[in-house]
């Protein structure tokens, strides 16, 4: 894997700052067998992550782009979840995990000292497998995260995220019911709308459809793709034609916790240039 | 190795197209001898074999389709049943062109010029499909360029042939009659008809070369 151009313009204001990520810096960055990015708003470099003495990621190298969809794909076990966990620092709550190398956010490593895990999660939100709503009002679900850290809570800003998250028009006259009577779709949306009310920089989901049945996986596939006209989103699926269908850059991790290659989606899934993704994409080996 | 089944879906299909691949040539090699030897019962034969071909064709269609809804082919997988899509299209037109040779077998006089050598002509075309198919089925990308290559050399074979019916027909002047002169102009026109149908199935063979080329390398190139 090719390392990635530094850009040695890049600011480094804290990344704890209101907006981090409007301190990014426009020059181009290249990641792992990858593309060009001309927008980075996330560069992993050389990232490796312990479980104890376990290694789960070896010197990960990507840049993911603003404003797109990335979608990481890979066997069970190969690490792209916990790169998911890595970015907003996730992996915090695992008391065995260890991270090396850089992780940089809006030009800023989000592993410094002086960065406030729970402000990162306010810029970079995360929806899980699991639909998982509280068990509250549609209403209170949307605004939790924003109570949470103290912000203003308004009716405009509860139908926003609702709004964003496509789940408005099916929901905008039961505000007041439990989250947890809508269907398993719209508890994902919902859990989409919680994530988008801090008004955040990226999305990260991690197999946000798999437990959906596919009408309802067709409207989150659909709500992603607009959901990165403003977000930047970052997609764990198990699904191929799924990272296919709505990403626009892909990393395949495989076996040894390694990114193998990073590309144009519709590179990866036409010609890829190394022939172990080659075998897993069209199935030779799982 | 997982997926077993679309494994072998997909080396069924390779062996089907060579298969298409195989018939078509055997129905250009009975047309160009129906030409050579004017033996209506094989024109006849090449004529009424189309509708296999057309068969084979719509069963291959269908199992690249189904491959395609069914098993979400991806890259090489995916590069593969496309180009045997547009190969079986190029079989398929081949044939009809055999086709075509039967008829003007049928049709009329086919040694009006007997200086113009028609199966040498056929022979460069046969041993094209020959190696387009084998460049398909052996990966081998060298063999697409030099069937295109090859392609160079039958267009000016062809277009040699072409000048010498147009010379010999304005230096014509022993017809008698208009009823002579119009049976005279058909057979030329079906003449040079058979040169152009000849020069077409060379055409094809370098589409397969060209689709070939893409299976393997995703290369273009060749692709008009």
């Amino acid at each position: 894997m090719s390392e990635p151009d530094t850009d040695p313009e890049a600011p480094d204001e804290a990344v704890s700052s209101p907006t981090p990520g409007s301190e990014l810096a426009a020059t181009g960055s290249t990641s792992a067998s990858g593309p060009l990015i001309d927008t980075p708003i996330i560069e992993s470099k050389d990232i490796d992550v312990f479980y104890g003495d376990e290694q789960a990621l070896q010197e990960i190298t990507m840049a993911i782009p603003e404003k797109q969809v990335t979608a990481l794909i890979g066997p069970s076990g190969c690490g792209k979840s916990t790169f998911l966990r890595c970015v907003n620092r996730m992996n915090d709550l695992i008391s065995s995990a260890r991270v090396d190398g850089e992780l940089l956010f809006g030009g800023k490593d989000v592993y410094d000292d002086d960065v406030d895990p729970v402000a990162l999660r306010r810029k970079i939100g995360m929806v899980f497998q699991q639909p998982n709503p509280f068990p509250k009002s549609i209403y209170d679900n949307v605004a939790y995260g924003l109570r949470v850290q103290d912000e203003e809570v308004t009716d405009e800003i509860i139908e926003e995220a609702l709004r964003g998250a496509a789940l408005w028009d099916e929901v905008k006259d039961q505000l007041d019911e439990s989250g947890l009577e809508l269907s398993g779709g719209q508890q994902q949306r919902l859990c989409i709308a919680r994530a988008i009310a801090p008004d955040p920089e990226v999305v990260l989901m991690d197999e946000p459809a798999s437990a959906l049945d596919p009408v309802a996986t067709s409207k989150v596939e659909d709500l992603i793709s607009d959901l990165a006209e403003q977000y930047t989103v970052v997609i764990v699926t198990h699904n191929m034609q799924q990272a296919a269908r709505i990403s626009d850059k892909t990393g395949v991790f495989l076996t040894g916790g390694k990114l193998v290659e990073f590309d144009d989606t519709q590179k990866i899934f036409e010609n890829p240039e190394h022939q172990r993704v080659e075998d897993y994409i069209t199935g030779k080996f799982g | 190795m997982p997926r077993n089944e679309y494994q072998s879906q997909l080396t069924e299909l390779r062996a089907d197209v060579v298969e298409m691949s195989e018939t078509v040539a055997e129905r250009l090699e009975m047309g160009l001898e129906a030409l050579e030897t004017a033996d209506e019962a094989l024109a006849e034969a090449v004529i009424e074999g189309d509708a296999e071909i057309n068969q084979q064709y719509l069963d291959l269609e269908k199992q690249c389709t189904d491959l395609i809804a069914l098993q979400q082919p991806v890259a090489g997988d995916l590069r593969f049943i496309a180009a045997s899509f547009k190969i079986i299209t190029d079989l398929e037109r081949i044939a009809d062109l055999a086709t075509n040779l039967g008829e003007y077998a049928k049709a009329g006089e086919t040694s009006l010029f007997p200086e113009i050598d028609i199966q040498e002509l056929g022979e460069v075309t046969l041993e094209m499909l020959d190696e387009a198919m084998a460049a398909y089925v052996e990966e081998d990308r060298e063999q697409c360029y030099v069937v295109d290559e090859r392609d160079d050399d039958l267009d000016y074979l062809c277009e040699v042939a072409s000048d010498t019916v147009v010379r010999e027909l304005i230096e014509h002047d022993q017809l008698d009659g208009d009823a002579e002169i119009e049976a005279y102009m058909e057979d030329v026109s079906q003449f040079l008809l058979t040169i152009r149908d000849i020069e077409r199935i060379g055409d094809h063979s370098v589409n397969i070369a060209a689709r070939a080329l893409y299976m393997i390398d995703n290369n273009d190139e060749l692709i008009y």
